[in-house]
């Protein structure tokens, strides 16, 4: 699920930044550290929107560096159990497919897809195939999966995804 | 099983009357999920209630009907938890379930990584099992057979030389056919071939086909041979002998997951290029063997084997005269023919077993032939024992100490022996005249699994022939082309071979690969101190070990400059680093002394010794 929220950001900026473009490089540097990064709280960093203000600059004693706290409105992409997706799937094995709904990856395991779709290692790119082959799931394809399960790291995500649900599968365009 | 199923029970104090099932007997349910709706039994304007479950599992039987009454207490339904066959991170990936934050004792079960390049995602045992029989079953639905490729020197051979930058890694001419043609052998059990250039990686298997090396870059060798030794850089600057290795901090990483090569060839085509790095053969190793650039030894490079053609844009071709995947291929077409006949004619239940039918059908190339050798054994060993009796016996042919009626070759060293002799005067007066041909005969044959024509390798009256010991290419660390232990039944019962290592092989293994580590770690800090820490006895002894080694390389490449242009000085001097991983062969001198086979005495002592430190490790 997207969140368009507030959040806090510490910059940490060398002395040498300090003159007429001191805060440009704040921006800059917030931009560059924020954005595309994961907690486990509020998922994934994905675009800062708004930089709603630069605190003041406090010098580190003995060191010069300077740290300004920042307050930004981001959109962050935050996965739910439960939460219905679409996936690109990128690896095809045995033991089941792999999927990337953004920057978040997920795996089905063989037992959450649909009985009737066999695994087909000799075509290439391999793929799960229904038995009237009229569906067929391989790399690159778009699929709707749920979540069943997140693991949360303090620098990650990662999903558990499965494909046993009415209207899941793969996405027709 | 059962201890994990658990019922599920009226979850009020009144009975109740159960609606509508929302799932079936045998059906996986997730946690949460709706799995009933029931209302109370006492008036049916009550309000229906759906029933969520609590636990992630199977429903293994439902036990009230919909429609019917159930009082408190009574089992509805019995849930089988879910087991976590399937882990990916540490997360089950069935039911979803955060194994770390679940009790400890189940995570256990999932323990076999089945995808070599996901190492994180794990299955039990029960599903690896069941996941190799789907395999075994299409692979004979499909009517094909497992072929796992070694790279390195087999297909691929790659330079850190100063050579043109597109030529850094190089390809055998065929491999892009090759490589369909592997479409042919996909996964599964008995049902494995192998192909390797060296065969005491697979501890000799029998379902393994040793093939010629493919060795483009003349200069450059196998890297899997003991690292050289740190007095060999000045020497090598010197460029004296551009033959050896300069190689001492690329060991690569060791990988003890040996279907890697196989399943990697895609990558390895991709970014050779950029890899700076020589060949390493055999070795089950990951593909990343990286080397720093600075640390490029500058050497004079030898003169190529093939002519470098530039053309417009500045790529090079190159005419590779190497046209032994052509043989390859017909080898491992005849493997899957003769498999699948078998399979056929035994009414396709007992699945046949690639272990017997390679060495069946490489017993067939030279059957019926019956062999005397001249020359090629010393007269101090056992017929029996040598590598060419062995090599020849694995084609099929029958040897004998001397002529007997049946002979129809006698496979000589040089003219002018008694054999010889008397050969040509049994075969004057006999319609079936004896071949006489010279070893190089034996081994073209053992590399191509085809009977070659004798005629082209008649023994030249006068002449001696070079390849007393087996040729450069087909030994070129190691001797003899093949050599095939007869089938046994000792990875009969496993689900592949790679899988049948006993501990105590996997311990041998490690230990290897520690040492290969020990080593490179003491060669490449030649310039710092030795290493003081964990120097144990072995250390020491491995450390005594090379500067032996030393003192017989020198005196072999001094041999090395004497026969220049005689290309098997190559293997002689790559021959001398590696007694302890290739198996010495009984090398062949006999009724002509030569000086060089002194020095295989030493290695012989040496390599006992060696025998001796690590039997006494264990």
């Amino acid at each position: 699920m997207f969140y368009h929220i507030s959040l806090e950001h510490e910059i940490l900026l060398h002395p040498r930044y300090f003159g007429p473009q001191l805060l440009d490089t704040v921006k800059q540097k917030l931009y560059t550290e924020v954005e595309g990064t994961c907690t486990g709280k509020y998922g994934f960093v994905i675009a800062v929107t708004t930089i709603d203000s630069i605190g003041a600059g406090l010098i580190q004693p003995g060191q010069g560096f300077v740290v300004y706290p920042v307050k930004y409105k981001a959109i962050v992409f935050r996965p739910f159990k439960g939460e219905v997706l679409d996936a690109i799937v990128t690896q095809v094995n045995k033991v089941g497919m792999f999927a990337q709904i953004g920057p978040l990856s997920c795996f089905i395991s063989h037992h959450s897809i649909p009985a009737d779709m066999e695994f087909c290692p000799n075509v290439n790119p391999p793929c799960y195939k229904s038995k009237q082959e009229d569906n067929v799931i391989q790399e690159e394809d778009v699929i709707r999966l749920k979540i069943v399960g997140t693991r949360v790291d303090a620098t990650g995500i990662f999903a558990i995804g499965t494909l046993m649900d009415d209207y899941l599968g793969l996405v027709t365009q | 099983m059962a201890a994990n199923s658990m019922p599920i029970s009226v979850p009020s104090e009144k009975p109740l009357k159960l609606v509508k099932w929302k799932v079936k007997e045998g059906a996986f349910v997730s946690h949460g999920q709706i799995l009933f709706l029931y209302s109370d039994s006492s008036g049916d304007s009550g309000e229906i209630k759906k029933y969520k479950v609590a636990r992630a599992g199977t429903i293994v039987s439902i036990k009230v009907r919909e429609g019917d009454i159930a009082d408190p207490g009574t089992c509805i339904a019995d849930l089988e938890e879910c087991r976590h066959p399937t882990v990916m991170k540490e997360m089950c990936a069935e039911c979803g379930a955060d194994l770390r934050a679940e009790e400890v004792q189940k995570h256990d079960v999932a323990i076999v990584p089945m995808v070599h390049s996901v190492p994180e995602l794990k299955v039990s045992e029960e599903l690896a099992q069941k996941l190799g029989r789907e395999d075994a079953d299409r692979l004979l639905k499909n009517r094909k057979l497992v072929l796992l490729v070694d790279l390195d020197q087999t297909l691929v051979h790659t330079t850190n030389d100063n050579i043109p930058p597109n030529l850094k890694g190089k390809t055998q001419v065929n491999l892009k056919a090759f490589i369909y043609f592997r479409a042919l052998f996909p996964c599964g059990d008995n049902m494995v071939c192998i192909i390797d250039d060296r065969e005491d990686v697979w501890r000799h298997a029998s379902n393994l086909i040793h093939v010629r090396p493919y060795s483009f870059f003349q200069s450059t060798g196998d890297i899997n041979a003991p690292p050289p030794l740190p007095e060999d850089k000045p020497r090598l600057a010197i460029g004296k002998n551009g033959s050896q290795l300069p190689t001492s901090n690329q060991m690569p990483t060791l990988d003890a997951e040996p279907e890697k090569d196989g399943k990697e060839i895609k990558d390895k085509q991709t970014d050779e290029k950029e890899k700076s790095v020589e060949v390493e053969n055999g070795k089950i190793l990951s593909e990343k063997p990286d080397i720093k650039d600075g640390e490029k030894i500058d050497k004079p490079l030898e003169p190529p084997p093939c002519v470098w053609v530039g053309n417009a844009d500045g790529q090079i071709e190159v005419d590779d005269a190497d046209d032994y995947l052509i043989y390859l291929e017909d080898i491992l077409k005849r493997i899957h023919k003769h498999f699948y006949d078998i399979y056929d004619s035994m009414g396709q239940q007992p699945i046949p077993d690639l272990k017997f039918i390679i060495p069946d059908v490489k017993s067939k190339v030279l059957a019926g032939s019956s062999l005397v050798f001249s020359g090629l054994v010393p007269t101090h060993q056992r017929l029996e024992t040598s590598r060419a009796y062995q090599v020849a016996k694995s084609l099929g042919a029958d040897v004998t100490q001397d002529f007997t009626d049946k002979t129809t070759h006698l496979v000589a060293i040089r003219s002018g022996t008694a054999k010889v002799n008397a050969s040509r005067k049994m075969g004057d007066g006999k319609s079936n005249k004896i071949h006489v041909v010279t070893p190089e005969w034996l081994w073209t044959c053992a590399e191509r699994w085809e009977r070659v024509d004798e005629r082209l390798y008649p023994l030249q009256r006068g002449g001696q022939s070079s390849a007393r010991r087996p040729p450069a290419h087909c030994s070129s660390p190691p001797p003899p082309p093949v050599r095939r232990r007869t089938p046994s039944g000792r990875f009969m019962d496993s689900l592949n071979p790679l899988l049948s290592f006993s501990s105590d092989d996997i311990a041998d293994m490690d230990r290897e690969v520690e040492d290969i580590f020990n080593e490179s770690d003491e060669s490449s800090s030649d310039d710092e101190e030795k290493p003081t820490d964990d120097v144990d006895d072995e250390e020491n002894i491995s450390e005594d070990r090379l500067l032996s080694l030393e003192t017989s390389q020198s005196s072999q490449d001094r041999l090395g400059e004497n026969k220049e242009g005689n290309d098997s000085s190559d293997s002689n001097t790559e021959d001398g680093e590696r007694p302890r991983k290739r198996p010495r062969p009984s090398t062949p001198p006999s009724d002509d002394d030569v000086p060089p086979d002194d020095d295989d005495s030493s290695w012989n002592l040496m390599g006992a010794a060696l025998e001796r430190e690590f039997l006494a490790q264990d």
